[in-house]
């Protein structure tokens, strides 16, 4: 009986040992790609061990493709041309490239394999992306529900960036969140300041980084975040400049705002900001303190709904009746948006209709 | 049952904490096929279909868009306020693109009920007949619906 | 026992439909059938796997269990061979063709567990086929419950745009289906039959 038991035990384990290694020895012939080569625009060669995805053999070499979905195929953020190798078009991509696109050759980084040698494309800037690690060195409430981070850079401690270009910020899995999630947010300090960076946050109900910035990071800890990206940048032109933005979209004028005072730039700049009530609004002093220090600078805030009963004296209603009297020359004039989708299209309206060409209006559309 | 690879994934993303803080099942424990199948139910006895709850769901959020900050009255009797934010979120079906994020909230002055919905239950609602768990957040009832808006 | 392996072949498609005849592999049937498409993927997968995994365990059975004397230990060790068998083809698709991959290799680890394929290896041992008529009897299983999945798939997509009682949606009007889909195969036993 005891010899048969173990007999059986003996076999049972002898053929599954045999065949797990059998399966061990195929997947080191099978799914062993070796090394292979991925040739970036002609400039640039990484030899990287094969097997995983495009995105995420570049992201281990420090070259970020932008993407919201953490490589699950179902954002179509990490376009990039694929010249040669790659094999065919997978059934995954398919949905978000139009023809011309696929004629191209272009690809989602995320769902190729790499298996072979590889000639990519991908546009410059991508190169001066970068992961940071930064230590939130100060956290400021400036409404109810927005917040400034101060994030001190320690690896790379230097970045380098335009006035009113984003990042993206990683918040890590936590109590309410099973996967790490990437959120962008635009810089509110000036480029001059290489070694840290703010971000002016603005809680989203339910917003899972939100969340994890509001309620869970605290001074001290370290985060991650990459960057920079955004084509939202100021023109260089001697065009009269408006700004309008809402909620925590001061982020990105307040970095071009005061990159330009440092510049001592002389253009006309008008810089109306939109809010609900009293409450809603913040860095006032510090606005005002830009009207002393810039050449021609008009900072206005408007509220939709101050309060009964307080003692606000400046503009109410919405941003957009009040263009006429601060454009002047709408021909020469750019306009720099910044807030919610909602209210971009709103100000964009406004603004068409008071004679600002469309291809001066520039807003980051995400 | 089981589930093919893509109902997996599906059934992950509805889950809480993967695309959204509190997912997209609410405290309903039928399967996402069931609770589909069982709103198309209901909606038959409705006389409504999926269109056209969605048709009106996103031209009121298409009116309500470009009155930022402030609430739109229509029709004399619906108060519609939308509150829109930045970002995209994706759909747990797997649908290529990003809806924007934000929440519509609608308001029957006359009977008093109360709906809220976003950009992605649209979406939602017109390609999948998914009208959220009960319990969720977004769960937009098909009873409600047909009591608030027609 | 000297069957043609082609009757065999035949006999396992229409007469002997391991689905619809022995009721195995019912739950990826019933759970895959929502689409045509996938449960084409899935339809084709099973007839690949079967197919190979009657021939290995025919050679496992043969020249292991019999010789070892260990005959009793069949169910375990064939559901062992069919396992490492689905993770090996899923490695080689993968490797070698990614939109096969997709359309199919997704499809792999569902049949690891599916009863069905068990069935047929240890159906040829009850019926003592030879090599031939195994691998017939496995590929002839596998495409006669491609044919069950694939016309019930057909049937439910039609059946979606009709009115179900609440009682009987889903898995309900499946089952009643796939009885009726069992009733009229048995119209084919008048050709051949195996049991």
């Amino acid at each position: 009986m005891i010899i048969t038991i173990a007999n059986t035990v003996i076999i049972v384990s002898g053929i599954s040992g045999f065949l797990a290694f059998l399966l061990v020895l195929a997947e080191k012939f099978f799914a062993n790609y070796g090394e292979c080569k991925i040739d970036i625009n002609g400039k640039k060669e990484l030899v990287i061990e094969g097997g995983s995805s495009l995105l995420a053999s570049l992201n281990e070499n420090k070259i970020f493709l932008a993407s919201a979905c953490g490589g699950r195929g179902s954002c179509g953020f990490c376009k990039c041309t694929v010249k040669s190798g790659g094999g065919p078009l997978l059934p995954t991509e398919k949905p978000f490239l139009n023809s011309q696109e696929i004629n191209k050759g272009v690809r989602l980084a995320c769902q190729i394999k790499v298996k072979e040698d590889l000639q990519i494309e991908i546009p410059e800037e991508i190169f001066n992306i970068r992961k940071f690690k930064a230590e939130v060195s100060q956290i400021r409430n400036f409404t109810y529900d927005i917040k400034e981070l101060t994030l001190k850079l320690i690896e790379p401690n230097e970045i380098d960036f335009k006035a009113g270009q984003y990042v993206q910020l990683e918040a890590p899995p936590y109590e309410k969140s099973k996967h790490s999630v990437t959120r962008a947010y635009s810089i509110a300090s000036s480029p001059l300041h290489k070694d840290y960076i703010q971000l002016i946050i603005r809680r989203v109900p339910d917003g899972i980084c939100t969340t994890y910035i509001f309620d869970y990071l605290q001074q001290g800890d370290n985060i991650n975040f990459t960057g920079p990206f955004g084509d939202f940048i100021i023109r260089d032109t001697q065009s009269d400049m408006l700004f309008v933005a809402g909620g925590s979209g001061k982020a990105p004028i307040k970095s071009m705002l005061e990159y330009l005072q440092n510049q001592g730039s002389k253009r006309r700049m008008i810089y109306m900001f939109g809010a609900r009530t009293k409450d809603d609004l913040y860095l006032t002093e510090e606005f005002r303190e830009l009207e002393e220090k810039l050449a021609d600078f008009t900072y206005v805030p408007v509220l939709s709904k101050p309060k009964e009963g307080t003692d606000w004296q400046g503009k109410t209603g919405y941003i957009p009746p009040y263009f006429p009297e601060y454009i002047k020359d709408p021909q020469n004039t750019e306009a720099y948006l910044c807030g919610s989708p909602g209210m971009i299209a709103a100000v964009k309206k406004g603004l068409l209709e008071n004679g600002v060409s469309e291809d001066k209006i520039y807003y980051d559309s995400f | 049952m089981k589930e093919t690879p893509q109902e997996k994934k599906i059934h992950e993303n509805m889950k809480a904490g993967v695309l959204t803080m509190h997912g997209f099942l609410g405290d309903d424990d039928r399967h996402f096929h069931e609770i589909i199948a069982e709103d198309k139910a209901a909606l038959e006895k409705l006389g409504l279909s999926c269109y056209q709850i969605a048709d009106k769901l996103q031209q009121i959020t298409d009116k309500a868009y470009n009155s930022y900050q402030d609430s739109i009255l229509l029709d004399d009797k619906l108060l519609v306020s939308y509150n829109s934010v930045r970002g995209k979120t994706i759909c747990p079906f797997g649908h290529p693109g990003g809806y924007p994020k934000g929440e519509i909230k609608l308001k029957n002055l006359e009977n008093g009920r109360t709906i809220v919905w976003t950009p992605l239950n649209i979406h939602m609602i017109r390609e999948h007949c998914f009208f959220e768990g009960e319990g969720s957040k977004h769960r937009l009832d098909p009873q409600i619906i047909k009591k608030t808006l027609f | 026992m000297e069957l043609n392996p082609f009757v065999i072949f035949i006999a396992a498609i229409f007469t002997s439909n391991i689905l619809l005849t022995n009721f195995l592999g019912m739950c990826s049937f019933l759970s895959v059938s929502k689409e045509i498409e996938s449960s084409l993927g899935l339809g084709f997968a099973v007839v690949f796997v079967m197919t190979f995994t009657s021939a290995i365990n025919y050679a496992v059975y043969h020249y292991i269990l019999v010789p070892l004397d260990i005959v009793y230990l069949q169910y375990i060790i064939f559901i062992i061979v069919i396992a490492a068998f689905v993770q090996l083809t899923e490695m080689v698709i993968e490797r070698f063709s990614p939109v096969l991959y997709y359309s199919l290799g997704i499809f792999l680890p569902l049949i690891t567990v599916n009863c069905a394929i068990l069935g047929i290896s240890l159906f040829m041992v009850i019926r003592e086929y030879n090599f031939v008529q195994s691998v017939a009897f496995g590929a002839g299983g596998g495409l006669g419950w491609l044919l069950a999945i694939l016309a019930l798939a057909g049937i439910r997509a039609k059946v979606n745009y009709k009115f179900v009682p609440t009682g009987l949606q889903g898995a309900g009007l499946s089952l009643i289906i796939t009885g009726l889909m069992a009733l009229g195969f048995i119209g084919f036993s008048g050709i051949v039959v195996i049991q």
